[in-house]
């Protein structure tokens, strides 16, 4: 099995070349400048991971998002880097090969392989809206977790049960973490979650040998730690209290910020803002859409994708603040009625 | 817990259940006032009840407003007053998620003000609620006429102010969901308690002040 820096040679880098990347993941991942020897030294001698990659209720798009990480590796170098085992997207072989594979997989690379895991579970009805090769997709989560050295749910489906899980979740979708209840499981949210964050996470763990810190929901703080609002570029808009009132107007073409348009950036956490999407290239608010959350949990469910945040769900309204007042009236009305007939007041 | 849910409930059914009982809440204590009314007199007014009920109303606020009262002998209760009622009405309806509240529940759209000046409103609030408690808990008269009902009233507030503060200054990391969740939850409170407690003088202020307008138009004496 190839090292990092091996990989880097054979496609032709320079030892320069892979310093570079080495430095750019180092500060991907969070580490500080101190750590990069270490870094190198465990990228130049340690294996390429082990990755098997299960799919269940999803729809592939973490999958996309993933090989197009191209910022922190470049993609020739990602895709041999990564020893996909096991991946029924990309991988050549089907059916009963591909089973057969796995397990091979799994037997060979006992105690040493990352599990990830796209997709949420649906152990309703012993799982017979999610079967692959005749075996339920618990069965098959719980078998290839059983030797995993690290499992990490990617994308909002398997952090969370996604739009899988939705109201009114006909197959009982659930997020990967409630079956696999006695093991640690590393939560990448999003729909999809950035190639990158995905990337570095694994090129971390290579390097540590360790998960990375992780916050109460099982996310990594380095990528999860803070809120979209906080990092911003939109945020002196929100400071200022300048709005887009509409997808055309002139605050939306000033570039103002989204807020009355329904961003959820204030209660999302991702590293979109810093990160960003395609290389770096951009995320949804700086291309002239509110965040909607995708990756906080039952983001779906919210329905409220388009209305400010600080609104009350589901409206409040005219209707409802005259009927408060009607019935505080009548009971005003009924209760002095009662004082006074108490009283013996005409 | 997650923070979301927890986020969703008290901006979602709380919300709305607080905002229902403060419009029952405060119209049943109004009409239940107007409606019991005033034993009948049958003396003739000797002057115009209404008109002073209304000038009343109108200067009250100023009648005191001399140089002396304003900065020597009552000047936390004037300028500490003056300050926190400004911020905190302020801040209720003009800062941006405030006021797109606003528009959902009574349906006017109300302007808007930069953070710079929520941030001025928010510690002048803040700094003048703090004066005028400790002003309460040390001066013998005030002492005698307070309450837990006020001592409580000025923590909720204060603390709805600092989480607020926080919630637009602070980056919070993980924690921020939690700290929205907070302001947003004791502003719940404050609705539901608001009718309750003495805190509803916002009404009844207008309420009393007019009938004692009224009462001295009544008898033809100047207040
Ligand atoms: S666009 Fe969204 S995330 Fe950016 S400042 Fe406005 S509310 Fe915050």
């Amino acid at each position: 099995m190839h090292s990092l820096y091996e990989i880097f040679k054979r496609n032709g880098y320079t030892r320069r070349d892979f310093l570079r990347y080495v430095a750019l993941l180092v500060s991907a991942v969070g580490f500080p400048p101190s750590f990069l020897p270490n870094a190198v030294k465990a990228l130049e001698s340690k294996p390429k991971p082990v990755v098997i990659w299960l799919e269940f209720q999803d729809c592939a798009g973490c999958s996309e998002s993933f090989i197009r990480s191209t910022s922190l590796l470049p993609a020739d170098v990602l895709l041999d880097y990564l020893s996909l085992e096991y991946h029924e997207t990309l991988m050549a072989p089907s059916g009963l090969q591909a089973e057969e594979a796995k397990r091979e997989a799994i037997e060979r690379y006992k105690g040493e392989y990352i599990l990830i895991v796209e997709g949420s579970v649906s152990p309703k009805y012993k799982g017979v809206y999610c079967t692959i090769g005749g075996k339920s997709n618990e069965e098959i989560l719980k078998e290839a977790s059983k030797h995993a050295r690290l499992i990490i749910a990617v994308g909002s489906c398997a952090c969370w049960g996604g739009i899988p899980h939705a109201e009114p979740n006909p197959t009982g979708a659930m997020p990967i973490s409630e079956i696999l209840k006695d093991k640690k499981v590393v939560h990448i949210p999003g729909c999809p979650p950035i190639g990158d964050v995905m990337v570095a996470t694994i090129v971390g763990f290579v390097m540590t040998g360790r998960e990375p810190a992780l916050d109460n929901l099982g996310r990594p703080k380095t990528f999860y730690g803070q809120t979209i609002h906080d990092r911003c570029y939109r945020r002196p808009f929100y400071n200022a209290g300048k709005f887009a009132s509409s997808f055309e107007d002139e605050g939306a073409k000033k570039g103002y910020c989204l807020y009355k348009l329904g961003c959820k950036g204030p209660i999302t956490r991702n590293a979109c803002a810093t990160v960003r999407w395609n290389g770096g290239l951009s995320f949804p608010i700086q291309s002239g859409h509110p965040c909607f959350g995708c990756s906080e949990p039952d983001f779906w469910d919210r329905s409220f994708l388009y209305s400010p945040l600080s609104v009350v769900e589901g409206g409040f309204g005219w209707k409802k603040v005259l009927a408060g007042i009607a019935v505080g009236s009548a009971l005003g009305l009924g209760s002095a009625y009662i004082n006074k007939k108490l009283r013996g007041v005409k | 817990m997650k923070d979301v849910v927890f986020y969703d409930f008290v901006r979602g059914p709380l919300l709305k259940f607080a905002l229902f009982v403060f419009f029952a809440g405060i119209s049943y204590r109004f009409f239940r006032v107007v409606f019991l009314g005033l034993p009948a007199d049958y003396a003739k007014p000797k002057g115009n009840p209404y008109l002073m009920a209304v000038k009343k109303i109108i200067i009250k606020p100023t009648m005191g407003w001399t140089f002396n009262e304003i900065f020597s002998r009552r000047a936390i209760n004037f300028i500490g007053g003056f300050l926190f009622h400004l911020g905190f009405l302020g801040l209720t309806f003009f800062v941006p998620a405030h006021a797109l509240l606003w528009k959902e529940i009574i349906g006017i759209s109300l302007p808007v003000m930069p953070s710079l000046i929520v941030d001025i409103l928010t510690y002048s609030a803040l700094g003048s609620l703090i004066a005028l408690t400790l002003h309460r808990a040390l001066n013998p008269v005030l002492k005698l006429l307070t309450g837990k009902d006020e001592y409580f009233a000025n923590l909720l507030v204060a603390l709805i102010l600092f989480t607020g503060l926080l919630a637009n200054k602070w980056a919070g990391g993980g924690l921020y969901i939690w700290l929205l969740s907070m302001h947003m939850l004791l502003a719940d409170l404050l609705i539901l308690y608001i009718p309750f407690s003495r805190l509803s003088h916002f009404v009844y202020y207008f309420l009393s002040v007019g009938f004692m307008g009224w009462n001295a138009g009544k008898r033809g004496v100047s207040f």
